[in-house]
């Protein structure tokens, strides 16, 4: 947790606007395995909104965390990402591990790319080892490392058909977030 | 926080200081073999000018002129965007528009607008990049857009001008594609689990590389470079072993058993950190140790400087002949500890073995000093027992002592000991000898000055002799195993040193000289010297013909040896016990033989202490029979200890009184009180109190609801954003608990259930009057209009009169049951005269109340004014539905009217039913079936009748046919 003081927000339910532009975004990654992620058979999981942040948690967490008053709080569940002041949902790495088993378009890349992603830059055709057939264009996507190791979250710049044909330094994963920011970004992290 | 290289986050925060100079990356995991051309270059991830291109920094200069992007500038035969006007224009004017629209400052002109974008975005990227999470509210879908206006701004460029896109093969997939790798999030939610070993591999790696360029930089003396741990532990071993015995001797010569163990102790914190620094092999961490050496050592070695510097003199009759070495050995020691310090690193050591044997032993003598602790451990019974002869108050010579601390150290292990004889011999002086060899010939005297002294300090040095043989014995077989082709050569450090072949012939010496030289210094009668003297002269022949055989001799003998030294130690260990139980057996038997003299026998209060005070000198036996022997007016100590105990367990939590339910049972139980029998154990605990469990349910069940509730809206979000009917698989799970959930249970005493009742009282009530209502109307006589109604011409009367009567009254009869007014309407014209009340002389009506019945009970039979009936000779033709017509008919029957209206005044019988009785009517009815056989009237009557119809018949029968003849 950064030193900043934080707006005193108690921990609630999304609204249903809020649970909406969420699962947009996180649709794009798994579609209707989202499903899944809402309607778990091995207990009850919600959404929490606590610090502009979503906590994705399970309903004994939820219970323990009842305990803790909302201003020291920090963080509880899984973090899935936060609203931004514009009011639109932005994918945490943290969301990572329930997203890649579900994940509809997967890209995988080369070992010689894997850094590079992992700096924060985007997905080159060169660096680009494997793809989803099918996968359109702006399609978000997970991004594998050839080891099968999820490395983070990307949109498709382009179709799997347009890769065929881009030149080598096309970019064709946007990068969206990927698991070197546990490093880079430690303390915003939650 | 102690560094501990076994654990992947030290190493980590280790690479993090030294990222200044860190290792090229391609160094670190993946090598891609390659040329320096392009391909291969982007193969390894090194993207030199390109590199930038993908980073989000520079985003927002694509909007700007292509020119200007760096990415471009590397590429020199790039088509300009002027080569497609339309295409380029379009990719890159609509995305700026959008997103001009986007941003909350829109300049005027368009070039401003770009850049602003330009300025805002590559702000933006800067900040993400720094650090993006805290402050960054940009939206990436955003981001995604001017990366798609520039990508298709350079793509489209790139397309057309670069055909190497065959070069880079990537696979497509299927959606259900698994790789051979074994998958690890695919299948499972269990995320990164797998990832973490990857990593650590990684790790691994770095760590194996940053380990190796230390190595080369610490340890370029080394040759070797396969085992360097293997070399710095033994490296340390042999040190610890040199030095065990010369700093056992320094804390011995302080006459201060007590105070030298301190010192020990202290020292073994140090010793066992520098142990893990060593094992660790890393010069950084060395540096760091060096440091925590001098600050722990210098108290202990102060100590044993002073010590040893006090001593010396008083020590040097002691020694006798030897009391020279020993004190030049003390004057060494503290250069030894000054050089202690850089004698961690192993080259160093070696260095400083070479420089020169005093050297050695002055230097290590600190080190050896925190490090022999850890090695008491693998002392064997008979050198523990040593040991706890040091801690006995009675004096014991120092010899013993100082051999002791040498077997403990010569026990440590072969290699060690292989070190240490290989390291000696290094200076090239056979003649000298080492420390432990000195310290030998110092000793061994000494047992036999001691000796005299006291019996059990010789038992013991007996002891110690039987061991430092053995010792000897060690050293005497190690250089033989250290000549056999099966031993390690990488542990003895000789055998890496040019002059191997001349370490071990020298060693050889050394060791035969230190035995010697013990033998014979010491003529000491007894066992233990003979078993000396004999393994002595084992161990010499042993070394000369230097096989595997003798080898496995000397060991097996020495195994014997060792056991039979264990048994001894058992034995006299044994002993000892003995003793003191008998001595504690006869000093309790004192005590309680002088007590009934010295004890008053009278019991004075307060005299606990008294007789405490008195016991004091005794011993504990003593104390407990003087309290004992006190009496037992208060509770003794002994019962106070025991009640205590009672009072334990009295005030231990029982489980059964805990909770709510607990309550309830303790306050059972003080309601019996301590009754025994009535003691309440768990088995009159109730289950939890419903209303509790109930609450708790009520609150779990609540919470549950909301979640589920919440469930199902964010489940309508989903299928709303999905735009797909999902649920209905996903609902079926949940449902059937919803629905089970739902199961109303009908409680009449809760208002809200009042909606599942069904509203009976009501309608019966409802039903009820309208019954009452529906059968009065149905009672009450439809009303009839006044309108509707039979009028009758007058002149039809006289036609009634004269002809059809009875003809007009069959007609009418379905409605004269009901219309008694319309009957007398009809009836009137035909009897004019007759009231109102005997309408056809008999009114009928279901509905009629009975009282109306009972007042014209009386009947009358009025005589009708029939008239001439047309039908009057058949009337039993007549065959009317109606009984009353029968009558009616039987009434208008005309031809018995005369003896009828005679009676008929008379009769005034009351009603039964419709008929009274002996009603005529009834008995003209019978007559009318049946006659009886006597009735000749009618037949005569009926004859009579016959032959004038008959007569009548023929006459218009022949009338007819007279009328017919004329025609």
């Amino acid at each position: 947790p950064s030193g900043k003081m934080r707006p005193l927000t108690e921990m609630r339910p999304l609204t249903e606007e809020e649970t909406r532009v969420m699962f947009e975004k996180i649709a794009k990654y798994i579609g209707e395995n989202l499903q899944l992620l809402v309607d778990r058979p091995d207990g009850a999981y919600c959404f929490r909104l606590h610090n502009d942040r979503v906590y994705y948690v399970s309903e004994k967490i939820l219970k323990l965390a009842a305990n803790i008053s909302g201003d020291k709080l920090v963080s509880l569940g899984t973090c899935f990402g936060k609203f931004t002041k514009t009011h639109k949902f932005r994918l945490h790495i943290t969301a990572l591990d329930y997203l890649a088993p579900y994940a509809k378009y997967k890209v995988w890349i080369k070992p010689g790319a894997e850094q590079s992603f992992l700096y924060g830059n985007h997905v080159l055709k060169s660096g680009l080892g494997r793809i989803t057939e099918n996968t359109c264009q702006y399609q978000g996507v997970v991004v594998y490392s050839m080891a099968d190791v999820p490395l983070g979250f990307g949109v498709a710049a382009k179709s799997t058909q347009d890769c065929r044909k881009v030149d080598p330094m096309a970019i064709v994963v946007f990068h969206q977030a990927d698991i070197g920011e546990y490093v880079r970004h430690e303390e915003t992290l939650t | 926080m102690k560094y501990d290289p076994s654990k992947y986050c030290h190493n980590l925060k280790k690479i993090a200081e030294d990222v200044t100079h860190a290792t090229p990356v391609s160094s670190l995991t993946w090598e891609l073999e390659g040329g320096d051309d392009p391909m291969s270059k982007k193969r390894r991830g090194d993207f030199c000018a390109v590199h930038s291109t993908p980073q989000k920094k520079i985003k927002g200069q694509k909007n700007q002129a292509s020119a200007a992007s760096p990415a471009v500038r590397a590429r020199p035969h790039m088509v300009p965007g002027s080569l497609h006007p339309t295409q380029q224009e379009v990719a890159r004017e609509a995305p700026c528009e959008r997103i001009t629209a986007q941003l909350p400052r829109v300049s005027a002109s368009h070039s401003q607008k770009l850049n602003n974008v330009f300025v805002q975005t590559s702000g933006m990227g800067t900040t993400r990049h720094r650090n993006h999470r805290s402050d960054d509210d940009t939206d990436s879908e955003e981001e995604i857009r001017l990366l798609i206006a520039r990508e298709e701004s350079l793509g489209k460029t790139t397309w057309s001008s670069v055909g190497d896109s065959a070069n880079e093969p990537f696979e497509v997939v299927g959606g259900d594609f698994r790789s051979g790798v074994p998958k690890l999030c695919s299948v499972t939610a269990a995320g990164m689990g797998n990832d973490c070993d990857y990593d650590s591999g990684d790790t691994d790696e770095i760590i194996a590389a940053k380990k190796k360029t230390d190595k080369v930089k610490n340890s370029a003396e080394f040759s070797q470079m396969e085992k360097p741990a293997h070399k710095k532990t033994s490296a340390k071993n042999r040190k610890n072993c040199e030095l065990s015995g010369n700093c056992v001797k320094a804390q011995k010569r302080k006459t201060n058993p007590e105070r030298a163990i301190g010192a020990r102790v202290t020292a073994q914190c140090a010793g066992s950190a520098s142990e893990s620094a060593e094992s660790a092999g890393d010069e950084e961490y060395d540096a760091m140790m060096r440091n925590c050496l001098r600050v722990q050592l210098t108290l202990a070695d102060l100590e044993q400087l002073a010590g040893s510097n006090l001593q010396v003199p008083e020590e040097d009759p002691e020694s006798g002949g030897d009391g020279q070495e020993t004190t030049t050995k003390c004057d060494r020691t503290p250069g030894g500890l000054h050089r202690a310090r850089p004698c961690i690193c192993p080259e160093d050591i070696v260095a400083a073995l070479l420089e020169g044997e005093e050297n050695t032993c002055g230097k290590q003598k600190p080190k050896e000093d925190s490090i022999k602790p850890k090695f008491q451990a693998f002392k064997g019974v008979g050198s523990l027992y040593g040991k706890e002869s040091i801690k006995k108050p009675l004096k014991e010579s120092v010899a013993s002592d100082n051999i002791n601390e040498d077997q403990d150290s010569l026990k440590v292990g072969p290699g060690s000991m292989s070190m240490e004889k290989g390291s000696p011999p290094a200076n090239g002086s056979s003649s000298k000898l080492t420390p432990l060899q000195r310290t030998k010939k110092a000793n061994n005297p000494n047992p036999n000055q001691t000796q005299p002294q006291k019996r059990h300090s010789t038992f013991q040095s007996q002891d110690h002799k039987m061991v430092s043989p053995s010792s000897s014995e060690d050293r005497s077989r190690n250089p033989v195993s250290s000549l056999l082709p099966l031993k390690d050569k990488s542990l003895s450090l000789g055998a890496k040193t040019p002059k191997v072949g001349v370490d071990e012939d020298c060693h050889h010496r050394t060791g035969e000289t230190g035995e010697g030289s013990g033998q014979s210094s010491s003529p000491m009668p007894g066992k233990a010297l003979e078993g000396s003297s004999r393994r002595d002269t084992q161990g010499s022949n042993t070394n000369f013909p230097l096989s595997v055989n003798s080898w496995s001799d000397v060991r097996a003998k020495e195994k014997h040896a060792e056991d039979n030294q264990k048994r001894l130690a058992a034995l006299e260990a044994k002993q000892k016990a003995k003793e003191v139980r008998k001595k504690l057996v006869h000093n309790a038997l004192a005590d309680l033989d002088g007590h009934p003299e010295d004890k008053p026998t009278h019991i004075i209060f307060g005299s606990d202490s008294e007789t405490e005070e008195q016991s004091h000198p005794g011993e504990e036996p003593m104390k407990e029979s003087v309290n004992r022997a006190s009496g037992r007016l208060f509770d003794s100590s002994e019962d106070e200890e025991s009640g205590s105990e009672d009072d334990s367990h009295r005030f231990t939590i029982k489980p059964q009184f805990e909770g709510r339910a607990g309550q309830k049972l303790l306050d059972l139980q003080s309601h019996f009180g301590t009754d025994d029998r009535f003691r309440m154990d768990s088995r009159f605990l109730e289950s939890d109190s419903e209303e509790e469990q109930e609450e708790v349910n009520d609150e779990k069940t609540a919470e549950e609801e909301e979640l589920a509730a919440e469930k199902l809206k964010a489940l309508d979000v989903m299928q709303s954003v999905l735009h797909t009917t999902v649920g209905n698989s996903a609902h079926k799970g949940s449902l059937p608990a919803k629905k089970f959930r739902d199961v109303i249970h009908y409680d009449p005493t809760r208002h809200d259930h009042a909606t599942y009742e069904r509203k009976s009282d009501d309608k019966p009530k409802e039903s009820k009057a309208k019954r009452r209502k529906k059968r009065e109307e149905a009672e009450k006589l439809p009303e009839v209009s006044k309108e509707m109604y039979y009028s009758v011409a007058a002149d039809l009367k006289e036609i009634f009169q004269t002809t059809k009567v009875t003809s007009e009254t069959t007609d009418d009869t379905p409605s004269s049951e009901n219309h008694d007014g319309e009957k007398v309407d009809i009836h009137h014209p035909a009897t004019p005269t007759t009231g109102a009340e005997e309408p056809g002389g008999f009114t009928f009506s279901f509905f009629d109340s009975d009282a109306k019945e009972e007042k014209e009970d009386a009947y009358r039979a009025e005589p009708v004014k029939t008239g001439k009936v047309v039908w009057q000779g058949a009337p039993r033709f007549q065959d009317s539905s109606s009984e009353e017509e029968d009558v009616a008919e039987e009434e208008t029957e005309g031809r018995k009217p005369s003896p009828r209206e005679a009676s008929l005044p008379e009769k005034e019988t009351t009603r039964f039913f419709f008929f009274s009785k002996n009603d005529e009517r009834l008995h003209v009815g019978s007559d009318l079936f049946w006659r009886g056989v006597g009735n000749n009237i009618s037949r005569n009557s009926w004859e009579a009748r016959t032959n004038s119809l008959r007569m009548d018949c023929r006459k218009k029968h022949k009338d007819a046919k007279r009328r017919v003849k004329p025609k």
